[in-house]
């Protein structure tokens, strides 16, 4: 305990200095007019970013790109209150409640308010960052290739479901991912799988230009192809962050943090599961239920500080477990592995110091974001009147460059475009990335544990089964499936009504 | 994303997309699993090398094949049950042809530059510079307000200098400042 202290405060001093503070607020700086771009997110900013940090040292380079996270999740909020369009998808659930704020002349308000919930709860993040890693990074030192076998299915298994309304379309999706990360030269054997004789395919589809795809591409695409052109509401009042606010609303904060950050630790769902579940549970508890949607202040707070806690509730599992909580957290984890850092149950033992530093880094970002929330609102606001014919180009030339300056090779801008233009379709289909970057993700892992696991079992399935760990997830990985069965789903509803009735039965008994 | 939040978008998918065109997916994943299944099978399993036959490169591919033909089956199904033969298919309305219109010049424009401009001898910025100016021209061009498509000089002038600029920035700053290579 007295070293974790001790390594972080040590982690902490180690900022202290004037350079790495200016790539804290430059990777925040380009977060967020990337956040506050509509359809620009934070995986984009991310994965551009670890293109452009490729040279420098591991700390700084990982610094820029969590200062970019958090900025691009707060930048987002800003689009959402004064467009009424999510400038990332986890504002989406500011939206309602911000644009009604904006349109009653109280837009700065409402952005103040932001500002200081985003504040507020990434620090609340960051205190569980740093409580929960260790420990989990310790219990999954326990897990096997059983375990991580489940682990893996669980993760898309939730992020299909979870993500988006359609869970048969997030599992086919995240199918995808998985199917997709087979492409190439497997782990075991060399073998080469699916490359059709084709050499460039032999070191498989990389993460980054797929991500630059799937989120950059894509949503040029779907910018440029929308005529219609929205108007921002215009800013009449202070944009200084709102403390009292926070103060008077102190438990929805702290209630919506914790929740943020319990989402944050289930894999692949999103930030924005983090913001709507924490949106629903002020809903429900809301003293002014019927001001919900109309301009709540409540229902703000609750947003703001939902997805921003999930943040660091991300990366727990990413560093602990090496598997990701969402597509943003995906990059962050490439990019870390890209610096010879390997996210996972041994990170504890080869890097003891790194999960300090990622806690400092991560509070280093919630302060930037609250320095442009004090200095940097309005200027940079005026990027959302730059059309979108000159921005998209633009944007698009950076997705090409992020693309190849990877690994330098063309076949990488090529694996972009067909992504891309595929993840359009999709998306226009019904078809949500989250669970596709997920698979592409878990893909060698899955494929890793399935057969280490049935040599170690010589064939036998049992103890995919048996052991405790991998039956838990198992039987939760079934359970989620088969929700989707009506006969099923009506037998769970019966059973949890039943339970319900016999619960408040008792309890009237016993008043 | 919480089913809350998603209910009003969901009310639009289904106006948008009608079953047969769930149906029309659910035929792809399926046909995709069951090619993956076949290529699986036939996937060399090492024999030659004498390795542990639960360890062959064609197991989890085959599984992943497997599981989509399965849950494309099912997507077919619920296309059936909602309708997919017995409704009628809802025509394009003209924001939807405009749509069309626009994605396709954009591919265009991207295909454009990624794959003939870029990697065959011409210099990155000027590459970046023709693509960035014909573009904003292009979309400019077939803008919804008939007044901002007309192209006088100082409009190109300008596309030119936003076009140029942007690609030598760029240049600068992943080439020179932060020594990453570009194509």
């Amino acid at each position: 305990m007295l070293q974790g202290l001790q390594d972080l405060g040590a982690a902490y001093l180690s900022f202290f200095n004037p350079m790495t503070l200016l790539y804290g607020l430059g990777g925040a700086f380009v977060g967020i007019v990337m956040g506050i771009l509509p359809g620009l997110s934070a995986t984009l900013a991310i994965a551009l970013l670890t293109t452009l940090t490729i040279k420098l040292g591991t700390n700084d380079a990982i610094l820029v790109l969590i200062c970019s996270y958090v900025g691009a999740l707060y930048g987002g909020s800003r689009t959402a209150i004064l467009l009424n369009i999510p400038g990332t998808a986890a504002n989406a659930a500011s939206c309602a409640d911000g644009y009604a704020l904006a349109q009653q002349g109280q837009a700065g308000r409402a952005i103040g308010i932001a500002t200081s919930g985003a504040f507020v709860s990434t620090l609340i993040g960051v205190v569980c960052l740093a409580l929960f890693t260790p420990l989990l990074a310790e219990v999954a030192l326990q897990f096997g290739a059983f375990e991580f076998f489940w682990l893996t299915l669980f993760g898309v298994t939730m992020s299909g479901s979870i993500v988006g309304s359609d869970p048969l379309k997030g599992w086919l999706m995240g199918l995808l991912g998985l199917l997709i990360a087979q492409i190439g030269q497997e782990s075991l054997y060399a073998y080469d799988r699916f490359t059709f004789g084709w050499d460039e395919l032999s070191g498989g589809i990389s993460l980054i230009p797929a991500l630059v795809g799937a989120f950059g591409l894509a949503e040029v695409l779907t910018t440029l192809s929308d005529p219609i052109e929205r108007k921002i509401v215009e800013l009449k009042d202070s944009v200084l962050p709102r403390f009292r606010e926070v103060v008077q609303y102190r438990w929805t904060v702290l209630r919506s943090g914790i929740i943020g950050v319990l989402t944050g630790l289930l894999p692949g769902v999103g930030e924005d599961a983090g913001a709507w579940m924490s949106y629903a549970a002020a809903k429900s508890v809301s003293k002014e239920k019927e001001k919900f949607g109309k301009g709540s202040i409540d229902g703000l707070m609750a947003a703001e500080t939902g997805d921003m806690a999930s943040i660091p509730g991300h990366i727990i599992p990413s560093l602990a477990l090496g598997i990701p909580g969402s597509a943003p957290s995906a990059v962050l984890m490439a990019a870390m592995i890209i610096h010879g850092v390997q996210p996972g149950p041994m990170l504890m033992i080869q890097h003891p110091h790194f999960i300090y530093h990622v806690v400092a880094m991560t509070t280093l970002a919630s302060v930037a974001i609250l320095v442009f929330g004090l200095f940097g609102v309005r200027p940079l606001l005026h990027v959302l009147k730059v059309p979108r014919g000159i921005l998209m180009p633009i944007v698009f030339l950076l997705c090409t460059v992020g693309a190849f300056a990877s690994a330098s090779r063309l076949f990488d801008v090529y694996a972009m475009l067909a992504i891309g233009i595929g993840a359009y379709f999709l998306r226009r289909r019904g078809y949500e990335m989250a669970p596709l970057v997920l698979g592409l993700v878990l893909g060698p892992l899955l494929d890793k544990s399935l057969r280490r696991g049935l040599v170690l079992s010589d064939g036998s399935l049992g103890p995919f089964f048996t052991r405790p760990i991998a039956m838990a997830f198992a039987a939760v990985t079934i359970f989620t499936i088969l929700l989707y069965v009506p006969a099923f789903k009506a037998v769970v509803q019966r059973i949890r009504g039943a339970i319900g009735n016999a619960l408040r039965g008792m309890v009237r008994r016993g008043a | 994303m919480s089913k809350v939040g998603h209910e009003s978008e969901v009310a639009d998918e289904d106006k948008v997309r009608p079953p047969r065109s769930d149906f029309r997916d659910a035929v792809a994943w399926t046909g995709l699993g069951l090619v993956t299944l076949i290529g699986s099978i036939r996937m060399d399993r090492l024999e030659s090398q004498n390795i542990n036959p639960v360890t062959i490169p064609g197991l989890l591919p085959g599984l992943l094949g497997l599981g989509m033909v399965l849950l494309g089956l099912v997507l077919a199904l619920r296309s059936w049950r909602r309708g997919a033969f017995t409704l009628a298919e809802v025509p394009a309305d003209p924001l939807h042809r405009e749509q069309r219109k626009r994605v396709a010049i954009a591919i265009a424009l991207c295909l454009g530059y990624s794959v003939v401009l870029i990697g065959h001898g011409l210099p990155f910025w000027l590459a970046s510079s023709i693509y960035v100016t014909v573009s904003i021209l292009v979309f400019r061009r077939i803008s919804p307000n008939p007044a901002e498509r007309g192209l006088p000089p100082r409009i190109i002038a300008r596309a030119l200098v936003i076009g140029v600029s942007a690609s030598v920035i760029t240049w600068l700053v992943f080439e020179r400042l932060f020594l990453v290579r570009l194509p």
